[in-house]
């Protein structure tokens, strides 16, 4: 657990660069520091480690201020990754993964076999173990970066940025990394950004402070979007909060209606009487394993023939009915041209359609769920 | 050409020719490894209080323009005739090459990598020896070898008061009017210091395989 006590850093000159911060970053979570340029965010992050030292309050790591332990010990047990990885241009990859080992006195052997058990982790091949960082590219420098923060097992690491220089392709796969090994690893991590869509996706709870190094708002990420607290907040988190929430709640509770579904060998008919049947116009049209073919309009069947052999409309794109978010499930409602979503099952095959205003109504009822929760909470 | 080129006198002063490149070199190479020994805390002084900086660079440019002859004679008082009084001068020039290089070379470290460096846990002469003074290696390389060539071809000045090395042919061949002992003279001189630069660049390519250029 790190705790910030009123913690306040003032420059000499006078520049408040964080001001009275109080905060709670519980063990095994994600805490993202966000906020715009000049917030306080990475000089907060540095009084964790004395890269910084406080001027009021105290930062405690687990109960301890962090003023009592010597800067070179405390660091060699916090991992730290920046933007622009910040590798050692003059040492291996093996070698830069395992800096921290070698200052603690392990055995070269240990620390190496080590290194090479990261660069596994990290999805690296162990060919780049002898490279020098310059051959690598920014994505790899930086999984080598996060490698070497994991080195020596410490419990807490900071990120300073760590994504904001790589591509948005390789970010994301990034993002998508940490995610994982953050599963298996429980890390206390705390991640500083300036990009909330990256604070939404990786934090646990996120803190928004504001210029002069104030905190905004400290909440978990889908509390941040249904209630900013100001109007600093609202324009900071951006205009589509409401959809963006709907990332946080599962699919799974959507009621898929099969009745709209028909397969390919029905006769028009069967179309005709199953349309009428479920109150729909549009029926989606499947092949014999329950894959998605395509839409077609009840109104406008001929007199005679197989659904199968009628011209149908595109499907989009279908969302994961097991996996996948309310999110996905609008997007793809929006994008039908029956305005329903096709969901399915991990082998493609379709669970049922739902549509906008049924999708709409459940998020409600979450967002609704969740109100009564945090007041009972407060 | 070989109407005013003795071959005859060149193929039978080869041990001649053996002993005055050694002597050129260790009067030329001495004052190298001198100047970096003096430079290195120098320049990291510089870096660590910048206000120095200016002070020092500002002398070395001007015991720079000190003219090699002049302080020769200046020294012969104090050190004879002796290599020393060679070996001084051509020390101190070098600073004015190598203390900025070393200056340069330390302030080479990117930044994150100071900083990530910091962070892990490196502090004191641990960062500098593992971390700064590595990565400063290129640059510090580049002034080695100005340094290097610019004294095998200082030295043979010192052959005005008998000190210098492959230069001795020179003022003998001037004073003998043979200008084969004078040509041997360049052509060595040249030789000693392509070879040199050469040596340098191979040491610089093992200790610094990571390198991009």
């Amino acid at each position: 657990m790190i705790t910030f006590e009123n913690v306040t850093k003032r420059f000499p000159d006078g520049t408040v660069a964080v001001d009275d911060l109080s905060l709670q970053m519980p063990d095994g979570r994600i805490t993202v520091l966000v906020g715009p340029s000049g917030c306080g965010k990475t000089t907060s992050l540095r009084m964790i480690n004395r890269m910084v030292e406080p001027t009021g309050g105290a930062v405690l790591l687990d109960g301890v201020d962090v003023r009592t332990v010597d800067p070179p010990a405390l660091r060699r047990g916090i991992g730290y990754v920046i933007q622009h990885a910040g590798l050692l241009p003059h040492r291996t990859i093996v070698d830069n993964i395992a800096t921290v080992p070698y200052l603690l006195g392990w055995d070269k052997r240990r620390a190496r076999d080590r290194a090479m058990e990261l660069l596994e982790l990290l999805g690296l091949p162990a060919t780049v173990a002898r490279r020098y960082p310059y051959q690598l590219s920014g994505g790899q420098q930086q999984r080598v970066g996060v490698a070497r923060a994991l080195a020596a097992d410490p419990p807490v690491i900071l990120m300073d940025e760590p994504f904001s220089a790589v591509d948005p392709i390789v970010r994301k796969s990034l993002q998508d990394e940490l995610l994982r090994l953050q599963g298996g690893l429980g890390k206390t991590i705390v991640f500083v950004t300036h990009d909330i869509d990256e604070a939404i996706k990786l934090g646990d709870q996120i803190a928004i402070l504001r210029q002069g190094g104030k905190l905004a708002q400290f909440d978990r990420p889908e509390q941040l979007l249904a209630t900013p607290h100001d109007a600093f907040v609202e324009s900071f988190i951006g205009v589509d909060r409401g959809i963006r929430r709907l990332s946080f709640f599962p699919a799974e509770e959507l009621e898929l209606r099969d009745d709209t579904v028909v397969p390919a060998a029905a006769t028009v008919d069967a179309a005709r009487q199953a349309a009428r049947a479920a109150g729909e116009s549009w029926l989606l049209v499947v092949d014999g394993e329950r894959r998605p073919l395509g839409w077609l309009l009840a109104d406008a069947l001929p007199a005679a023939g197989h659904v199968g052999e009628l011209d149908l409309a595109p499907y989009g794109h279908p969302f994961q009915a097991h996996s996948d978010s309310l999110r996905a499930a609008l997007d793809s409602a929006v994008l039908s041209p029956a305005g329903r979503a096709v969901g399915v099952d991990q082998d493609g095959g379709v669970v049922g359609t739902v549509s906008q205003a049924e999708i709409g109504e459940v998020a409600r009822g979450r967002a609704g769920a969740q109100a009564e929760r945090s007041e009972a909470d407060a | 050409m070989s109407d005013w080129l003795d071959w005859d006198w060149l193929a039978s002063h080869g041990e001649l020719f053996a002993a005055l490149t050694g002597d050129h070199l260790y009067l030329s190479i001495l004052p190298v490894i001198g100047g970096l020994l003096i430079s290195l805390p120098l320049g990291l002084a510089c870096v660590r209080w910048p206000r120095i900086y200016p002070p020092v660079l500002g002398t070395t440019s001007v015991l720079y323009a000190l003219p090699s002859l002049a302080l020769f004679v200046l020294l012969i008082d104090f050190t004879g005739f002796e290599p020393l009084t060679v070996m001084i001068p051509l020390t101190i020039y070098t600073l004015s090459v190598l203390v900025p290089n070393v200056v340069d070379g330390l302030r080479s470290v990117p930044d994150p990598v100071r900083q990530a460096a910091t962070a892990m846990g490196f502090a004191g002469i641990r960062r500098l020896l593992q971390v700064e003074l590595p990565i400063a290696v290129p640059v510090i390389m580049a002034g080695l070898r100005v340094a290097t060539v610019a004294n095998i071809s200082l030295v043979s000045v010192g052959a005005i008061i008998g000190i210098g090395g492959l230069g001795q042919l020179f003022t003998e061949g001037f004073q003998r009017g043979f200008p084969t002992e004078i040509a041997a003279g360049v052509a060595l001189i040249v030789a000693l210091a392509v070879a040199a630069d050469a040596l340098l660049v191979i040491v610089q390519r093992v200790l610094t395989p990571w390198s991009r250029a």
